[in-house]
């Protein structure tokens, strides 16, 4: 990593930036304020304007998602970006102030949609409220005639012909009335009560006893013909709701359009993002940035071809990004190790070695010839025909390398498709048969030869973990913090290497025994001697010594870990072997042949489903927990270029 | 009398005890996970993963059954004597017992994580590897359950 400085004309901001966007080349250094003499020009207005933007298509984009569904394969997540030429990138701009508009426009729309859908439901409230007078045949909000007063509402409780008279008597004996129940329920009863001018005020006093309250909206129609209106009102809001869906779907063909202007201003806003970190004078500007330092010529090369300027490169210090840069057998694994953390600058780039790793215990767990070749062709199929972006494409190598160490570790266990060779052996011939017979190379059985798999497992992790704790050794060395190289690291190392031996000669009972305990014995005194010198004083240094033995536990523990290569191994193995069963069940007539290939096919797709994901989580943790805790700091900061970020189209790399 | 009685009251105890731990893990995970995919459908390839995580204890328990059956004369094999039938019975309970009572707590685990990766889903790497934590258990009970039931015929009694 190199940290460059270019220096060029204000005319010529630009261009500048616009070819450096392109390029991907330059991680741009944030700073919070600009260097003496220099102004930062504020365009957080600007920035603004184009968030604003961004979000108002994705709101557009969900709204037509939701009205017009689009039709989307199961795969199409694989499908890379669409390729424009770089000049149609100014044919999408000319258009983006139109397609805003149209996001507008469909925006409102949705908004038009929403307050009808609310109306209407005041609409309904009403008509229900209306419901209890639908016999009164004069308005609700009749006053008085010529002699009479016509009082209309109703009593919180339920009241019939007589109970009503027998309330009102009750109240007041001398009250002269006439009345007229309209609806009565358990806790309403509705009714029209004409009393004499005279008495309005006596039967008003009456009535408040009895709780008598006016309707909540009285109007000057009759409850039939109001109800009948607001009817023809949801009826006309509900044509307007059509409308304004049929507006917003007639929009549908602007989708690609307006993801297209979401894009360019996604573009235009890094960009504005990038001028806000310039340092400027009246007449240049200054960019500070990353570069990696394979790139520092191409760099270079590229701005002084664009405009008069100068670039000068530096050393980075430990601030810098960290770019990973691997061959094509390790790049896939990349994201695996970014997803954990990049590299400090402490760190070595770890990703060559566990990508060997983890494409040899993926393989080793999900162990299926015939899964293998179908993850194999499955990547390649869709390598072919999707031309996915770069993350894509790096996810479907990554299983492609891990379906061939798959197929390999399949024939080492004689595993293809479980055991269905065998068994559709015995269905054609009807003789038993086991994969070993039928494969012509010496294999393993992960259940009768378990044992001998789980000493195999546990030696690949007891490599792994000297590979990771080599890896710790070597760091300390480049450092020159030789104590901590040999005495914290490299005594573990023969430790767990005179275990290793001690193990192999108690197996096999030879000379091997003495010189696996003479290793052991020798590295524990190393430790005892060496991990207290921190300590203070002779008794000190000797507990801490003593006591770092303890680490051993942790280290057995790791060690055990890697039982679980055995034990998906064997799961996936059983699996294919049971559904294999299953399918030959029904003998071998017309309906047996069909359920054999359906249940083969169900079966099959099952057992690689759930297997390869235990194996990809179960490689990980093994990278992660077990290796990754030896010697890997992590906690760098990633290479983020300046660059064309867009999610629909990709420019087109001419250069 | 011969021990088949008892080997295959192992196999259904191997399967069974690590079945309901699995059920209930990846049931209580699920649950979760639908919660989280109410607010945010993209996030359905994650939650998928951390969901299944609990439910491999079944699926061990369900390998040790079958073995089992393989075995002892259900599926193919001799029937096992009185004190082999006893035997089966006796290693079934690693997986069973183990792998019940891991998946409870690998389920509450994987609800969490769950938890954690919806609010930032840069969480979930983090979140696959503390869960797989618990799955070590689990798999030392698989593994003496398998080793013990592979070795059982060729023991004489």
């Amino acid at each position: 990593m190199k940290t460059v400085r270019i220096v060029a004309l204000q005319k010529d901001r630009k261009r500048m930036l616009e070819h450096l966007q392109d390029s991907s080349l330059v991680h741009i250094k944030q700073t919070e304020n600009a260097e003496e003499g220099f102004v930062r020009s504020d365009k957080s207005a600007q920035l603004k304007q184009f968030e604003r933007n961004i979000s108002l298509t994705e709101q557009a984009l969900k709204v037509l998602d939701r009205v017009v569904p689009e039709k989307k394969g199961l795969l199409a997540s694989f499908k890379g970006r669409r390729e424009i030429e770089p000049e149609d990138l100014g044919k999408i701009a000319s258009r983006s102030v139109r397609m805003i508009g149209i996001c507008t426009k469909i925006k409102d729309l949705e908004k038009q949609q929403a307050d009808c859908a609310a109306e209407r439901i005041r609409v309904k409230t009403l008509i229900a409220q209306l419901e209890a007078w639908k016999d009164l045949d004069i308005p609700l909000n009749t006053g008085d005639t010529a002699m009479t007063s016509v009082l209309i509402g109703s009593f919180p409780k339920y009241f019939d012909q007589i109970g009503l008279a027998e309330a009102l008597a009750a109240e007041d004996k001398d009250l002269v009335y006439d009345f007229e129940i309209l609806f009565s329920s358990s806790n309403i009863t509705c009714a029209v009560i004409i009393v004499p001018k005279t008495q309005k005020e006596r039967a008003d006093n009456v009535l408040r006893t009895l709780g008598f309250t006016k309707p909540l909206n009285p109007t000057s129609r009759t409850p039939a013909e109001k109800v009948r209106r607001l009817i023809e009102k949801d009826e006309d809001l509900q044509e307007k709701m059509k409308k304004a869906e049929e507006d917003i779907a007639s929009y549908a063909k602007y989708r690609d359009d307006i993801r297209d202007t979401q894009d360019y201003f996604t573009i235009r806003a890094e960009k504005y993002q990038v001028i806000t970190q310039l340092d400027q004078t009246s007449h240049v500007f200054v960019l500070n940035g990353y570069v990696a330092e394979e790139d520092c010529e191409k760099l270079e090369e590229l701005c002084n071809r664009v405009a008069m300027c100068i670039v000068e490169f530096g050393e980075a210090g430990d601030d810098a990004p960290v770019k990973l840069k691997n061959n094509k057998f390790a790049e896939p694994a990349e994201s695996i190790v970014t997803m954990y953390s990049p590299p400090s600058h402490e760190d070595i780039d770890p990703t060559p070695l566990l990508a060997f790793f983890f494409y040899f215990f993926f393989g080793m767990m999900f162990s299926d010839a015939g899964y293998g070749l179908l993850l194999i062709i499955g990547t390649a199929i869709g390598l072919k025909v999707f031309k996915p972006d770069k993350n894509m494409r790096n996810n479907l190598k990554l299983f492609q390398y891990c379906g061939v160490a798959t197929v390999f570790w399949g024939l080492v266990f004689g595993s293809i498709f479980g055991d269905a060779p065998a068994v559709f052996y015995k269905l054609a011939t009807g003789n038993e048969i086991t994969m070993q017979q039928l494969l012509p190379w010496p294999t393993l059985d992960t259940q009768k030869d378990a044992l001998t798999i789980m000493i195999l497992s546990i030696g690949l992790g007891l490599v792994h973990i000297l590979v990771g704790m080599g890896c710790k050794f070597y760091v300390c060395w480049k450092q020159k913090q030789y104590a901590k190289a040999i005495f914290d690291t490299g005594f573990w190392m023969t430790m767990l290497i005179g275990f290793a031996v001690l193990g192999a000669g108690m197996a096999t009972g030879g000379v091997l025994t003495y010189i696996g305990a003479g290793i052991s014995i020798l590295s524990a005194v190393g430790l005892v001697l060496t991990q207290g010198r921190e300590k203070k004083g002779f008794f000190g240094k000797l507990v801490g010594g003593v006591a770092s033995l303890y680490d051993v536990t942790s280290y057995v523990s790791d060690l055990l870990s890697y039982s679980r290569l055995l034990a998906l191994g064997l799961t996936t193995g059983v699996m294919a072997q049971v559904f294999n069963m299953l399918s030959t069940l029904m003998g071998t007539n017309v309906i047996g042949i069909l359920f054999m290939i359906v249940i083969f096919i169900v079966g099959h797709a099952i057992t690689i489903a759930l297997n390869a994901l235990g194996s990809y989580v179960h490689t990980m943790r093994l990278q992660y927990v077990e290796m990754f805790s030896k010697f890997y700091e992590g906690g760098g900061k990633a290479f983020v270029p300046f660059a064309v970020n867009s999610k629909n189209f990709k420019l087109k790399n001419d250069k | 009398m011969n021990g088949i009685l008892f080997a295959i009251l192992a196999a259904a105890l191997a399967t069974v005890l690590a079945g309901i731990g699995s059920a209930k893990g990846v049931g209580g995970a699920a649950e979760t996970a639908m919660g989280v995919l109410s607010e945010d459908s993209s996030m359905f390839g994650k939650m998928l993963v951390l969901t299944l995580l609990p439910g491999t204890q079944g699926l061990y328990g369900f390998i040790v059954g079958f073995l089992i059956m393989i075995n002892c004369g259900v599926l193919g094999g001799e029937a096992p004597t009185l004190a082999q039938g006893l035997c089966y019975l006796a290693a079934s309970l690693a997986i069973g017992i183990g792998g019940m009572i891991s998946g409870f707590a690998q389920g509450k685990a994987a609800v969490a994580g769950i938890s954690m990766c919806a609010k930032d889903d840069k969480n979930f790497s983090k979140a696959m590897v503390s869960v797989t934590l618990v799955e070590i258990y689990a798999l030392l009970a698989f593994i003496v359950s398998l080793l013990m039931v592979i070795s059982i015929p060729s023991i004489n009694m």
